[in-house]
Order: structure tokens, then sequence, then C-alpha cells
């Protein structure tokens, strides 16, 4: 119990300390999950009310297989990842392997389904009003479908809200295509399985508070959206 | 004279119901009551006109337009539902919302709202958000939204469902002046004296045939 005590103090000390290891590593997470949210929602909304909106054939096929997406594990997406993005594969040239841009690809593809079927719920469960009353009034079904995006922005945040929270506390894709690599790709989660495993159970621990309170805020900004 | 809407061997099947209109022309600057039982297909009718239902067989058509596009075509008619959808936000964006789609910004804006409202008996609402509104408010407001894109056609499904008796004449007489606006209006009714007040000219509708 003492040991448990006295680390969770010298991890409290190391974030108050603004310890430079611990925020490079904060750091990083919140910049690869960022991004990857942001391409997830570029592709992810818009694909997602489409699904949504459109009916045509292969539809069911599409939803079969976003439900799938949903549940990949993260080491599957790391490895097919990996084998594009490794020096023999497709993509090596790129030479993007161990960089933060590959966590980044890696973790859109995580993202990218679960914002999708987030927003395809929402506008499933919206208004069927929205689109005739849009329609209606002279727009085209482009305009009525980002009409009907305002409508339900709640929900759509709530999506976006739900893919930032899949990918900051992953690490699969993270450790496979980053690689780990101190001050470049070590995010928090890689850190904490590094560090615990080498002994260095403070570090880990103190990553873990800060893991915690982003994961609690994201949940606390999910659950004020849900309710409205 | 070219009439306003034409339809010509109109089939929308939807489940068991069949609504089918061998032909309907209405004419211009004329108001219209549809009348029927509750199922007989005057909303099917009016949203099908509205091209928000497309039928499986037979033609909607213009004449006196030239717009030929569905999206084109959805800029001159517009329907005010039973029960309208207001969009969030204030009066104003909803009334703003068609408004900006057809390019008409600023002053023009401005005045074109001021007087919708004007109309429908709804000064001083303008910047009330739209979800504290009664549900006599929002069918009101539903029709200004309309009025203030001075549409060609004008739908409405039992626009006075949700009006109260006291406002009833001024809304019934709003209506009735509308086709001197230049607007040929279709609005549906369970009330079979209000034609004869709006001096309309009444359509019977039964299972979805219109009954001459």
């Amino acid at each position: 119990m003492g040991y448990l005590l006295d680390s969770l103090s010298t991890a409290l000390g190391m974030i108050g300390h603004f310890n430079q290891e611990v925020l490079t590593a904060v750091g990083t997470s919140l910049y690869t999950s960022l991004v990857a949210t942001l391409f997830s929602t570029i592709i992810g909304v818009p694909f997602g009310a489409y699904i949504g909106l459109k009916k045509f054939s292969g539809r069911r096929a599409i939803l079969t297989l976003l439900n799938t997406l949903m549940a990949l594990p993260t080491v599957v997406i790391g490895l097919v990842l990996f084998g594009l993005f490794s020096r023999q594969g497709p993509l090596g040239p790129l030479g993007l392997l161990f960089t933060p841009w590959a966590m980044i690809a890696g973790q859109t593809v995580l993202a990218t389904p679960i914002i999708a079927n987030f927003v395809l719920a929402a506008v499933n469960g919206s208004d069927q009003r929205i689109m005739n009353t849009a329609l209606t009034l002279g727009a085209s079904h482009f305009q009525a479908g980002v009409q009907l995006l305002k409508e339900i922005r709640f929900g759509v945040m709530a999506a976006v809200i739900a893919g930032f929270g899949r990918v900051i506390g992953e690490v699969g894709v993270a450790m496979m295509l980053g690689g780990n690599i101190r001050g470049v790709t070590r995010t928090m989660t890689t850190a904490i399985a590094l560090e615990t495993s080498k002994g260095e159970f403070a570090f880990g621990l103190s990553l873990g508070i800060v893991l915690l309170s982003v994961a609690l805020i994201v949940n606390l900004f999910l659950n004020i959206l849900q309710q409205r | 004279m070219k009439p306003a809407i034409s339809i010509r061997n109109l089939l929308l099947t939807q489940g068991d119901f069949n609504l089918a209109i061998a032909k309907l022309d209405l004419l211009p600057h004329r108001i219209y009551a549809l009348t029927g039982a509750n199922g007989a297909g005057k909303s099917t009718l009016l949203k099908t006109i509205a091209l928000l239902t497309l039928p499986q067989k037979g033609t909607i058509s213009f004449p006196r337009t030239k717009a030929t596009s569905l999206s084109q075509q959805r800029q001159i008619v517009t329907l005010v539902e039973q029960t309208p959808y207001l969009l969030s936000g204030s009066v104003y964006d909803n009334l703003a919302f068609g408004l900006k789609l057809r390019q008409i910004r600023g002053q023009e804006q401005q005045k074109r709202i001021d007087h919708a409202l004007a109309r429908v008996g709804l000064d001083g609402f303008k910047f009330r958000k739209a979800s504290e509104l009664s549900g006599g408010e929002i069918q009101r407001v539903a029709l200004a939204r309309a009025l203030v894109l001075t549409p060609q056609i004008l739908l409405l499904d039992e626009p006075t469902s949700n009006i109260d008796s006291a406002s009833l004449e001024a809304f019934e007489a709003l209506l009735g002046s509308l086709p001197d606006d230049g607007m040929t209006v279709l609005f549906s009714t369970h009330d079979l004296t209000q034609p004869e007040r709006l001096g309309g000219e009444i359509l019977l509708i039964e299972k979805g045939r219109l009954i001459n």
C-alpha cells in the first residue's frame, strides 16, 4: 500500500512540476488524436449523413461493414497499415512509418467508422420534417443535408467527441505505427506501457492520471451534449 | 389560360394506399380547397405537388414557368405542413433561410421579413426563439416563412388547425387575399364552409381519387 501511495505522490508531483517527459507525451497524444479526429470528422460526418439519407442497393452491406469496423481491434489496423507503410510496402517510399503521420493515419481509420456510425444514428433519429422543410423552401438536396446537420449538431458533436475519446486512449496503433520513439511518437498510452514495464511505475501513473482526466472531460462533454 | 399546376395520369403507391389522379389543372391566381376524410390522401397530394414525394407514374408540371429541374421547380412551389417544423434559431433565421437560398440579403431581406411577419400578425416576433413559440405561433411563422418567398404556388396543409377562433377571421382574410398577390393557393381543410368564405373552389378527394 505504501508503494502505491508513494508512487501516487511522485506522480502528482511530476504533473504539478510540469515534468518535461510527461508534457511531451501529453502533447504528442493530443496532437495526433486531434488531427486524426479532424480527418475522421471530415470523412465520417458527410459519409454517415449520406448513408443515413440515401436509400440505395448495397446500403445494408455498408451498414454491416461500418458496424464491423467499429469493433476492429487497434492492432489489426496497426498491422495492415504497418504492411502498407513498411519499407517493402506500397507506401514505403513516403517514409511515414514511425512518424506521427503514420499514427494519425491509423487513428483516422480507427475513428472514422465511429463518427460515421454516430452521425448515421443521429440522422436516422432526426425529425423527418427537417429535410422536407429545407427542400420546400428551395434548398437543393445538398443544402438540405447541410441544414439537417446543423439541426442535429449536438448529435454530430457527440460523434466527434466519441471518435476523439476512442483514439486518445488507444495503444495498438500508436505502438505499431509510431514505434514509441521518445520525444517524437511517444504518446501517453505507449509511454505508460513502456515505463511501467521498465519499473517506472510513478511515471506511468502520472500519465495515467492525465489520460484519465482527458477521458473524464471527454465523457463529461458527451453527457452534457446527450442531455440537450 | 395556361394552368399553374397540371397533373396527368399521376400514380403514387405507398403501401396499401394509392394516389391516382388522371387529370387536374389548377388555374393561376385562384384559391382551391382540398377536402376529404382523414386518410383520403390530402396531405399526400400536397406533398406530391410540392415535389417532396415523387410519383411512380405520371407528371406534375407548372406550365406558367420555365423551371424544369426539381430544384428550380421547388423554388416556385412552397408547402406549409400541418405541423410545421421551425428550424433552430430565431423567427428571423427561419424567414431568412429561403431568402438566403435565393441570394436575397441586406435591406431587401429585412423589408420582406418585416412585411411577412406583419401580414401574419407577428410584429415584434422577429428575434423570438423558434423553440419558445406556441402551436398557433409556429403555424403563423411557417406561413410567413412561405409568404416571404412570394411563391407562385402556395400549398397549405390544414393551415387553420392551430389558429384560435379569435384570430381565424383575420387569418382567413389573409389567405383569401393571396391570389391578389399573384399566388395560386391550394389548401386542405375539414371545414366545408371555409372554401366558401375564402371564395375558393372545392376539390373533393376520396381514397386517393379526386371526385368531380
